[in-house]
């Protein structure tokens, strides 16, 4: 249980920190990850990060806000926060999410029911500042205090004070990226209020009035997607070639035959997977072509701007960058007159696509769009492929992505194939719409800048790794081969460094992976495993 | 007419028109992206283990089909048994539901007075002395109402102004505010309370229905009773300015946001409605947006370019 308390109006008062993190007081971790002298820890911010950037919240940073350089620039800022909460309650300016918002400000009653589901709260010893409320409440005082008529005097009553200054919008600005979006808490509100939706609001309006995100989800990340076509740098030329490498590698791994199909016309459905997954995870494309081709299904990747990379950063950020990219997804399929778009293992590219750009998409851009999970789950149970399951005979769990499952009720079609194909499939607890993000939600699993990554690894990935390892209680040993399965790209990015940073594969003998990976391996046509132990992380 | 009877007249018109001007202006809010949170209570198969109707994959084919009894299914336990506080914070649950109990209790008790107003008003305003059996049964019950819904009700309200004060994360995020609200209706209560052991306690609370009903002078009811209704009628007064109107609210916390997974259809009306938003203007600053103040957002979104700046 963290000791230092911090109460709200705190985030305006000047200091050093507000807050510090002690692995100490942090929730502890299972066996063999118990031993506090044993565990990474993070390292420090660098004396040119503390003397350039605003780094007063905690002890990471997540964007690296250069500090003002006086107090005229100061002011501006602070006036221009001032304005964009306002834009942020205009139905033209904010139709997306006004409605949500505005029950979101006005009814909590303070209850604190939200605060014991979330993960980052628990995992850090209960850090007043992660409380999800804590953000929430700054927020409403705001609002109450310098945006409503007699504010200054009810709204100070009523709300409670606060005094916004640049101290108060650099950390609040620190501390949107101290949420996952995950919308556990959401979830377990009585009244339903939602305090990742506040916390997806403010970041919009440190993008969309004053152009402030991580690097790695605008610059690097939507700004580059659509410039390029690929948050991974790749232009279509770049991703076609690695595309044929796969194949090759396809073939020489089971000896089937692949010939992954570019935006051919008329096609069945358009696949889109995170392109990243073709860079860190080639195998995921590969075991989806290998599917697709042995079920005979009409299918197409497409090489237009965009179209080939799912994700959509703009869901955690930025509604204009959401649009744009979802657009260029929906002109992709329609270009290519397709019946559906297929979304492959990306949570966030799901609910993007799916449920948030529904709302976007309007007239012949509205292409019907389906999870892959429903195609998999269509394909192995309808008899086109043979199945020996009992090549997946090694225990495996189920890492349920926010997005696709407490986010879409997309829950059961993956479990099903699960239960079919894994014999020793288990399930983690907490698990389907109750589950624990991974830590790497909301953008995390891409941002490392400074030491955001000892951040996301030993606190809002904690949970997940506590998860992951009770899951597999029954076979600790390392020697005894255990495989998560997790049906994200992003998960998997997260899974990845957490796993490296607590030495996951050396010290349980746990590796991580997609789905289709599982049901490759369990195709009887393959002659060799599909899913390497030694080789796979 | 007395002090009395103008407030609560006040206070009853105050409150009508503030709570359904704020439901209206709700109701009128513009449609927004989908933002549901499963389980959804409407999908009754799927409900179970949080499903939707997305887990079929030509689930576009398909009418998707609403149930307002599965919706209900879930709303009367978290209504009356506050489900919700029951699940994730067993600790306030029991003051959160007596607390609850007694604020419906009391205003059930409005209801019936109001027909005990009417049907039994003249027997008891003029002193008539038998009641039909209807009339004893609202006599009964009111009595019962007032006495549970008091009692009931304040052992609630001081457990959650207790646990409020001792709970560290309830009591760093308590304002001013949060105490005064639960002092306020606490004050409610003990004085229904006061009013209650006062002596003919429905006779005096018929005769005054009867008297708002009919716009005719109330008698001298006694101090217990002006206590009460003073500060009831205050009540009434202050909490559509609160935060408490989540009592209603709700309904759109869970029907339209939570719950609300309507996919848009080409050509429908919810196509058309989202076709108008996108051509509302957007005036936010950051320059990658491009905005003017006249741009709208769907110009915004398809404008090609660097990144929307040509
Ligand atoms: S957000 Fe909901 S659960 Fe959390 S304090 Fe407010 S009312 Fe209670
Ligand atoms: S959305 Fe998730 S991470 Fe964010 S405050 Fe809620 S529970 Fe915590």
């Amino acid at each position: 249980m963290a000791k230092n308390r911090v109460k709200i109006e705190d985030i305006s008062k000047p200091s050093e920190k507000l807050t510090h993190l002690d692995i100490d007081e942090m929730m502890p971790l299972p066996p063999p990850y118990d031993k506090i002298e044993e565990q990474p820890g993070w390292k420090k911010l660098s004396d040119d990060a503390i003397e350039n950037l605003e780094t007063s919240l905690d002890d990471t940073i997540a964007i690296g806000i250069p500090k003002p350089k006086n107090e005229e620039e100061e002011k501006e800022l602070v006036e221009k926060f001032l304005r964009g909460l306002e834009k942020l309650l205009q139905k033209e300016n904010n139709w997306t999410f006004l409605q949500p918002l505005l029950l979101s400000l006005e009814h909590c009653a303070k209850c604190q029911t939200c605060t014991k589901a979330c993960p980052i709260y628990e995992a850090s010893g209960k850090q007043d500042v992660y409380r999800p409320t804590f953000r929430s409440e700054v927020w409403r005082r705001i609002v109450h205090k310098y945006l409503k008529p007699g504010g200054k005097f009810f709204g100070r009553l009523s709300h409670g004070d606060i005094d916004l200054n640049w101290t108060t919008v650099a950390r609040l600005m620190e501390l949107s990226y101290r949420c996952t979006l995950c919308r556990r808490c959401a979830q377990t509100c009585p009244i339903g209020i939602d305090n990742g939706l506040i916390t997806h609001e403010l970041r919009k309006v440190f993008s969309q009035e004053m152009g402030i995100a991580p690097k790695e989800i605008h610059e690097k990340g939507s700004v580059l997607q659509l410039e390029v076509g690929s948050s991974t740098g790749m232009n279509a030329e770049v991703v076609k070639d690695n595309i044929d490498f796969i194949d090759e590698d396809m073939q020489d791994l089971t000896g089937i035959e692949v010939h992954t199909p570019w935006d051919k016309k008329g096609a069945d459905l358009l696949l889109i997977h995170n392109a990243g997954e073709i860079l860190a995870w080639p195998e995921n494309p590969g075991a989806f072509a290998i599917i697709l081709e042995k079920a005979g299904i009409d299918w197409t990747l497409s090489s237009d701007i965009a179209a080939y990379d799912g994700i959509n950063y703009g869901l955690w950020y930025d509604d204009f960058q959401l649009g744009k990219v979802a657009i260029k997804h929906a002109e992709a399929a329609k270009n290519l007159g397709v019946n559906r778009i297929v979304v492959g293992e990306c949570g966030h590219a799901h609910k993007a696509l799916t449920v948030i750009a529904d709302r976007v998409l309007t007239g012949d851009f509205n292409i019907p769009r389906v999870s892959a999970m429903t195609l998999l789950e269509e394909i192995v149970f309808s008899g086109k492929i043979k199945f020996d399951p009992s090549k997946n005979d090694f225990p495996v769990t189920l890492h349920d992505p926010c997005n696709m499952v407490r986010l879409m009720g997309i829950v059961e079609p993956q479990r099903r194939i699960l239960r079919y194909l894994c014999p020793q499939f288990r399930e983690m607890t907490p698990h389907g719409v109750n589950n624990y993000c991974c830590g790497g939600g909301s953008g995390f699993a891409i941002m490392s800048g400074h030491n955001f990554q000892d951040w996301r690894l030993a606190v809002s990935g904690r949970m997940k790794l506590k998860q992951i390892v009770e899951a597999f209680d029954d076979h600790p040993e390392p020697e005894t081969n255990k495989y998560l399965c997790a049906p994200c790209s992003n998960c998997k990015g997260q899974l990845r460094d957490l796993f490296r940073y607590y030495g996951v594969r050396e010290k349980s003998g746990i590796i991580y992976g997609g789905l289709v990976e599982l049901i490759v391996n369990a195709m009887v046509d393959i002659k060799q495993p599909f899913i390497n132990f030694d080789e796979m992380q | 007419m007395s002090v009395i009877q103008i407030l609560i007249y006040v206070a009853a018109l105050v409150f009508l028109v503030t709570n359904i001007t704020r439901f209206v202006r709700m109701a009128s809010t513009p449609i927004h992206l989908r933002w549901e949170l499963y389980p959804v209570a409407h999908d009754v198969k799927r409900y179970k283990y949080g499903g939707s109707f997305l887990e079929e994959a030509d689930w576009y084919t398909k009418k998707l089909h609403k149930s307002k009894l599965g919706e209900m299914r879930v709303m009367l336990p978290e209504i009356l048994l506050m489900k919700g506080v029951w699940e994730y914070n067993r600790s306030l649950w029991l003051w959160s539901f007596l607390f609850h109990i007694g604020l419906y209790l009391l205003s059930g008790l409005i209801i019936v007075l109001l027909l005990g107003g009417i049907i039994i008003g003249p027997n008891i305003f003029y002193g008539y002395d038998s009641l039909s059996i209807i009339g004893q049964i609202i006599y009964n019950l009111s009595y019962a109402m007032l006495i549970a819904g008091c009692a009931i009700g304040t052992i609630g309200t001081l457990g959650l102004i207790i646990k409020r004060m001792s709970d560290h994360e309830m009591s760093v995020s308590s304002t001013f505010g949060s105490f005064f609200n639960l002092y306020f209706i606490a004050a409610i209560f003990i004085s229904g309370l006061v009013f209650f052991f006062s002596g003919n306690p429905v006779e005096k609370l018929i005769t005054f229905y009867y008297s708002l009903i009919t716009f005719q002078a109330m008698p001298n009811l006694g101090a217990a009773f002006a206590v009460h209704a003073v500060i009831s009628g205050l009540f009434l007064l202050y909490l559509p300015f609160t935060h408490m109107t989540h009592f209603f609210m709700k309904y759109f916390t869970y029907h339209k946001v939570r719950w609300e997974d309507s996919p848009n259809v080409r050509g429908s009306k919810l196509e058309k409605r989202i076709q108008e938003q996108l051509s509302y203007p957007v005036s936010w600053s950051a320059p990658h947006i491009g905005a003017d103040g006249k741009k709208n957002w769907a110009d915004i979104a398809t404008e090609e370019g660097e990144n929307g700046k040509e």
